[in-house]
């Protein structure tokens, strides 16, 4: 088998382990999510469709794609019909450039874990969020209903208001590691997270995260109680599972970038790195869940203020502190 | 300060809710575990008779007019010997709240709350239920009240008959 | 005007009003039973208790018996009163049964509610309950008397007010009973006021038997539509169906009382074959496509053969509005004036009241004020029921009542009888001076304070109506004489208004049988039976092109037209009737029209399905139908505005609401001078007057079926001397011979009518249904059963 055609094979491998993973993840983070506020309301969760429930995100498929599609007649048809897709691409995609382990030799290949270790991994992966902005925003726009449309403005302005403090947030990290690629990131890491380095850049990137997720308390363009859903009210069967499971691939995207980011990605004691990256990124997806069985949703007004008075002055203001103490170090 | 309360009812929360996910759920698994019903659960409605065997309502339209949703519905009627009673009698169980409200207006003691309540149906038609179905043969809760032998209007019984009644005047009388 | 005190609040009460009268407007609740604004007080129940703090009289004392004074104090809430007031309710309750749940009263029970408000909620009393045997008093009114508290309002109503005799109180202490001497139906014409009046469910409307309470109908206040004289009504549905009428209050009209056609006549709204779907020849269709039927075809007829050969007829039941339209449709058409009865006499009638100037109008109301009335060819209980209450008022406060009429009056009141033909009657007014009897009443009109002629328009006409106006103005110079014309419709009145600029001597059936007529449009009438002579009318109907009827009836025109329309009847929708003395009334909508549930669920529950009919395919109103002819797209009040841009003598018609005592036109036009040539029979000769019956001949009463029970079994009337004359005896069949057919009837001797005349009265369902009344007398021939064989 000539060389490249073995590069090629594992990339594709690599691919689709990668797809099959994420995908599933994020079906069972369904489950799990449900299954965690259960249990903070006492309940026990869904635990029907086989043992434990596992079986649920199975029928949730099976149901998903058996409803009727449905699109309103004064709807535009197209961008009605690429929406989702696009909310769930942009997610996809995002995992490219995610290093989940350190790289292993595999036939004697050396095999770097991550699809394509860019050197500017930082900034793609910042454009791709900024991107996924449009799945929304067309979804919303398309449907031609009031509630989706101000569900699609109200999430337009509240991502583009922390997208800003969560770049903001990631200056120190590139200033620390010295690099836009992420694998260095993580190198950079080796001895201490920079979640301990930084905490002020740590804490003002996971408040964005949870805000970029559009989940509780930030859950304001879907707002069920008064939007009904937001910017996917007008959508059913497979094409709501898409914007679903976006968000769900979302969740994870932004586990791993806190990972990478903060808490040291692969690095870490006694277990082989793609574990402890598992296990961190699980449990950054545990931590938002709970935060949703915690907290109430803000108020439109309150997000806003919260996004440009406090947390885009901190981040810049970290931005000079962790520039002057870099200086420091170094005179 | 007001900011460290602020941060202080967030932290706290995540506390409680942790704590939450390790108790005991409380959830009762119906179908295969049920609860005791409590003694005056107010589940499915009956049209109860009384102890002669009667029909005990008497179709007065308190219950209908009690019912805070609107889901009883009936047509009062005139029987050969002067009783009033239902010609039909509807009860609109998809949109009963249960809230026993009917069963307190009600003054023969004819309409009464059961501890039934699987009334879960594919067909909303199905659940509204008509007099025939809401009869019981018995008196349920209350065994011995029978409206009409204190109305004081002789049906039941003939008039001036019924406990605590005088037998007729004679209006052509002029005994002192 | 005294101003007092109660309960710290000041009030101004009318003169001669009752403390009670003065708490009752500030809006305090002092109980009471046997005090009622129509009847005054009598201090019977003495539930009324207040204390008089400040006044001519002090303490404890009935606040309907005492006159409000200047400046007296009075509060309800003494402990002493109030104590008092709970006592005479715990008494009141004694003997009262347990049966609210199964009594038509529960609801709306002045008992129940001035129980409560007299503060006895529990019983105490342990001892037995007094009862009675109830008595069947026929098919309107139900008894149950163990429910009695002995106000005796009932017999202050139906002996006192309404003059029945045949009811009244018996018995001596705690025996008191209150009704007939025995078994039977009650005899007033007035008997269901008994149910109003009443403050407890002793009666109770039998036609109403535990079909309803009162929180589940629907409600308006609305319009008597049996009659010309436009009480007011409370009429009461559910469940898609007219259940009861109750009287509604009008001061100036009715005043509480309603007559018994009124009350017990309302079913012909439920009638099991009322028209309820368009019909194209018969065929039902859907009513938007019968409508764009009917405006093709005016429009190719009217583009072919113009306009004059289309014909309209409103009606004396329609509302003032409907009729106003079709003359907009004639003026959309090109068509002549819309006639506005079927039969010319009586519109004719119609167009001389309306056009008596409005000053000279009586109200119900000023009648019974009056200190003479002069009865002119008018029989009160047939034509207009009340007007006999009016009377009777009036004869109780010392009033003098005089009749002229050929037909056998009763009135319960005392009242001077003079049975002269309509031929004399007429030609005495043609010419009062040469008239003994009118002269003398001439006289007595002159002296009298305030004189009330009041003249019969179906017994007149139009003619005699004038020449009682003109008797009227020669008699009354120094006062105001007034006239109260009555009529024939609860429209009547309007369609006189309407069409008094029309060509008076025009006339339907000549007009149809000329031949240049191609279609007739009717609203709400039917030609057949409104006609003089519904026969050569039926003929004259057959030969049209187009005859498109809008009805809510079952009438046979109804049944042969080519295009019919359904339309709702005053208890669905809102419309205007103005009545006899030119009182603007506005009714408004009761119930939805639509299927009553009792029929679609044939007695039992109804059909559980799902509704299939779309909405919308209820019938419209007339209104409705003509305005979508018109394409006028006015609400009901702008059209008013309208129609007051137009006829500036209905210039309050906007301002109308329903349940208001209603506004007067003021004058249209000056009167109309113009006279018709009758021929009147000769005295001697042999005529039938055909009459109006007391039930089942006005526009409804012959579609409701719980009145036939009353309707009169088909004879021919005849004065005992007359009939001696020809040998005739009492009860004999006799065979009646006229121009629209010979009848078989039994011949029943009436000693109070005139002589020299048969009367009629027409009834629906019988033979004699082709008689009309309010025409002139026909000549007829009578022979016994056995001669003519
Ligand atoms: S239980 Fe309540 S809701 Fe149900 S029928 Fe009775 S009054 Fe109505
Ligand atoms: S309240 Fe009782 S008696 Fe009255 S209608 Fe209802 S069930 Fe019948
Ligand atoms: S029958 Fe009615 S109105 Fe007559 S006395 Fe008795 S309670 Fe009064
Ligand atoms: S008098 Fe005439 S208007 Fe009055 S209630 Fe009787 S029928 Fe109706
Ligand atoms: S109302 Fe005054 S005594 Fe009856």
């Amino acid at each position: 088998m000539p060389e490249w055609m073995v590069i090629l094979l594992l990339i594709v491998a690599k691919l689709g382990l990668i797809f099959m993973v994420l995908l599933t993840l994020a079906a069972y983070l369904v489950l799990a999510e449900r299954k965690i506020l259960g249990r903070i309301q006492l309940r026990p969760g869904p635990n029907r469709v086989g043992p434990f429930g596992l079986m649920q995100p199975l029928a949730d498929v099976i149901k998903l794609l058996t409803k009727e599609d449905f699109i309103p007649t004064q709807a535009d048809k197209w961008l009605f019909l690429l929406a989702p897709g696009l909310a769930a691409v942009t997610a996809l995609l995002t995992f490219a450039v995610v290093p989940f382990g350190p790289p292993i030799t595999l036939f004697g290949h050396e095999v770097p874990l991550v699809v394509c270790d860019l050197n500017i991994g930082v900034l793609f992966f910042l454009g791709l969020s900024s991107l996924a902005v449009y799945g929304m925003t067309l979804g919303g726009w398309a449907s031609n209903s009031k509630y989706s449309l101000l569900g699609a403005i109200r999430g337009l302005s509240q991502l583009i208001s922390y997208e800003l403090s969560m770049g903001l947030a990631l200056v120190p990290v590139v200033m620390l590691a010295r690099s836009f690629s992420l694998t260095d990131i993580v190198m950079a890491q080796a001895d201490v997270p920079f979640a301990l380095v930084n905490p002020l850049a740590f804490l003002i990137f996971l408040i964005s995260a949870v805000a970029e997720s559009k989940r509780i308390p930030f859950d304001l363009p879907e707002a069920e109680n008064e939007l009904v859903g937001g910017f996917h009210t007008e959508y059913s069967g497979m094409r709501f599972g898409l914007f679903f499971v976006g968000e769900y691939i979302n969740l994870i995207i932004l586990g791993s970038m806190l990972t990478v980011f903060f808490l040291g990605g692969w690095m870490g004691p006694f277990l082989p790195g793609v574990v402890w990256f598992s296990i961190k990124v699980l449990f950054v997806c545990f931590f938002f869940i709970w935060v949703r069985g915690t907290l109430p949703r803000l108020r439109y007004d309150q997000l806003m203020h919260f996004g440009w008075k406090i947390l885009l002055p901190l981040s810049l203001l970290n931005v000079i502190l962790t520039g002057a103490f870099l200086l420091w170090r170094q005179g | 300060m007001s900011i460290w309360r602020d941060i202080k009812g967030t932290i706290e929360p995540f506390w409680i809710t942790l704590r939450n996910m390790f108790r005991p759920v409380v959830t009762v698994e119906y179908p295969e575990v049920r609860t005791e019903l409590a003694p005056r659960y107010r589940g499915r409605l009956i049209l109860t008779r009384d102890p002669d065997g009667q029909e005990r309502c008497v179709a007065c339209y308190l219950c209908s007019a009690a019912c805070p949703v609107d889901c009883i519905s009936m047509q009062a009627t005139e029987a050969e010997d002067g009783r009033r009673y239902a010609a039909w009698f509807r009860i609109n169980f998809s949109r009963c709240i249960f809230c026993g409200l009917c069963t307190e207006a009600c003054p023969t003691m004819a309409i009464q709350v059961t501890g039934f309540f699987e009334m879960a149906n594919r067909n909303p038609l199905e659940t509204v239920w008509e007099k025939e179905e809401l009869l019981v043969d018995h008196c349920g809760q209350e065994p011995d009240y029978n409206f009409y032998h204190h109305a004081g209007i002789g049906v039941a019984a003939a008039r001036g008959e019924n406990p605590g009644e005088d037998k007729p005047v004679d209006v052509k009388d002029l005994m002192p | 005007m005294p101003t007092l005190t109660i309960d710290n609040q000041t009030v101004i009460v009318a003169e001669g009003g009752s403390v009670l009268d003065a708490a009752i407007a500030l809006g305090i609740v002092v109980p009471h039973y046997c005090y009622h604004p129509a009847l005054g007080a009598v201090g019977a129940c003495r539930q009324c208790a207040v204390t008089i703090l400040e006044g001519s009289q002090k303490g404890l004392k009935m606040a309907c018996l005492i006159p409000a004074e200047d400046d007296m104090q009075v509060s309800t809430c003494e402990e002493e009163a109030v104590a008092f007031r709970a006592q005479v309710g715990e008494w009141l309750m004694t003997n009262h049964p347990h049966d609210c749940p199964v009594c038509d009263e529960g609801g709306e029970c002045q008992l129940q509610e001035m129980t409560i408000g007299a503060g006895h909620g529990i019983r105490r009393y342990r001892g037995n309950k007094r009862t009675y045997l109830n008595q069947d008093l026929g098919p309107f009114v139900a008894q149950e008397m163990n429910r009695c508290i002995q106000c005796y309002r009932c017999v202050r109503t139906y002996k006192d007010y309404c003059g029945g005799e045949d009811f009244g109180v018996m018995g001596s202490q705690q025996r008191v009973f209150f009704g007939r001497f025995k078994d039977g139906p009650l005899e007033s014409d007035f008997s269901g006021n008994l149910i109003d009046f009443c403050p407890t469910g002793v009666f109770t409307d039998r036609t109403n038997r535990f079909r309803t309470r009162s929180w589940d109908l629907q409600q308006a206040p609305s319009i008597c539509p049996h009659c010309s004289l436009g009480c007011s009504i409370l009429p009461g549905g559910r469940y898609q169906e007219l259940q009861r009428v109750r009287a509604g209050g009008n001061r100036l009209t009715n005043d509480s009382f309603i007559c018994d056609r009124a009350r017990f006549g309302s079913d012909w709204n439920n009638h099991p074959k009322r028209p309820r779907e368009a019909r194209i020849s018969g065929e039902k269709v859907e009513f938007p496509y019968a409508l764009e039927l009917l405006e093709e075809r005016l429009e190719k007829l009217v583009e072919e053969y113009g306009g004059e050969t289309l014909r309209l007829l409103g009606s004396p039941r329609a509302s003032f509005e409907a009729n106003l339209l079709l003359k907009k449709l004639a003026e959309k058409y090109g068509a002549p004036a819309p006639y506005y009865d079927a039969h010319p006499r009586r519109a004719f009638a119609a167009r001389m009241a309306a056009s008596i100037p409005s000053g000279q109008l009586a109200s119900l109301k000023q009648l019974r004020e009056s200190d003479l009335i002069l009865l002119v060819g008018v029989d009160p209980l047939a034509e207009a029921p009340v007007l006999a209450l009016a009377l009777r008022q009036a004869a109780r406060a010392g009033a003098r009542i005089v009749a002229l009429d050929p037909r056998p009056l009763e009135l319960p009141c005392d009242f001077e009888h003079h049975p002269l033909t309509q031929e004399s009657l007429l030609r005495g007014l043609s010419a009062p001076e040469e008239n003994e009897l009118l002269e003398s009443l001439r006289q007595q009109l002159e002296t009298s304070q305030r004189p009330v002629l009041v003249g019969g328009g179906e017994l007149l006409g139009g003619e005699g109506l004038r020449l009682l106006l003109h008797f009227s103005e020669s008699c009354c110079g120094s006062h105001d004489c007034l006239i109260f014309p009555v009529l024939h419709g609860p429209n009547s009145f309007g369609g006189g208004i309407l069409g008094a600029t029309g060509d008076s001597n025009r006339n339907l059936i000549e007009d149809l049988e000329n031949g240049n007529v191609r279609a007739l449009i009717c609203v709400e009438t039917d030609p057949a039976i409104e006609h003089s002579e519904p026969g050569r009318m039926q003929l004259a109907l057959s030969r049209l092109e187009l005859l498109a009827v809008f009805d809510h009836l079952p009438t046979n025109t109804v049944a042969t037209a080519d295009i019919f329309l359904p339309t709702r009847t005053i208890y669905e929708c809102a419309g205007t009737f103005i009545n006899n003395e030119g009182r603007m009334q506005a009714f408004d909508p009761v119930l939805e029209p639509g299927i009553p549930i009792v029929v679609t669920g044939s007695g039992g529950h109804p059909p559980r399905q799902f509704e299939t009919t779309p909405p919308g395919s209820a019938p419209r109103s007339a209104v409705h139908l003509l305005q979508w002819l018109l394409k006028d797209r006015n609400d009901l009040f702008g059209l008013r505005r309208q129609i007051i841009k137009e006829l500036p003598c209905l210039r309050d018609l906007d301002r109308l609401a329903a349940g208001d005592n209603g506004r007067r036109i003021a004058d249209c036009g000056d009167t109309l001078e113009e006279s018709r040539t009758e021929i009147w029979a000769q005295e001697g000769e042999l005529q039938v007057l055909p009459i109006t019956a007391r039930y089942g001949s006005d526009l409804y009463s012959r579609w409701s079926q719980s009145l036939t029970s009353r309707f009169e079994e088909p004879s021919v009337w005849i004065h005992p001397v007359e009939a001696a004359e020809r040998g005739f005896v009492n009860g004999q069949k006799v065979v009646l011979r006229t121009v629209v057919g010979h009848f078989h009837l039994p011949l029943v001797f009436k000693a109070k009518m005139a002589r020299g005349r048969l009367i009629v009265p027409c009834l629906p369902g019988t033979p004699l249904e082709v008689f009309t009344p309010g025409g002139l007398s026909l000549p007829c021939k009578i022979y016994s059963e056995v001669d003519n064989a």
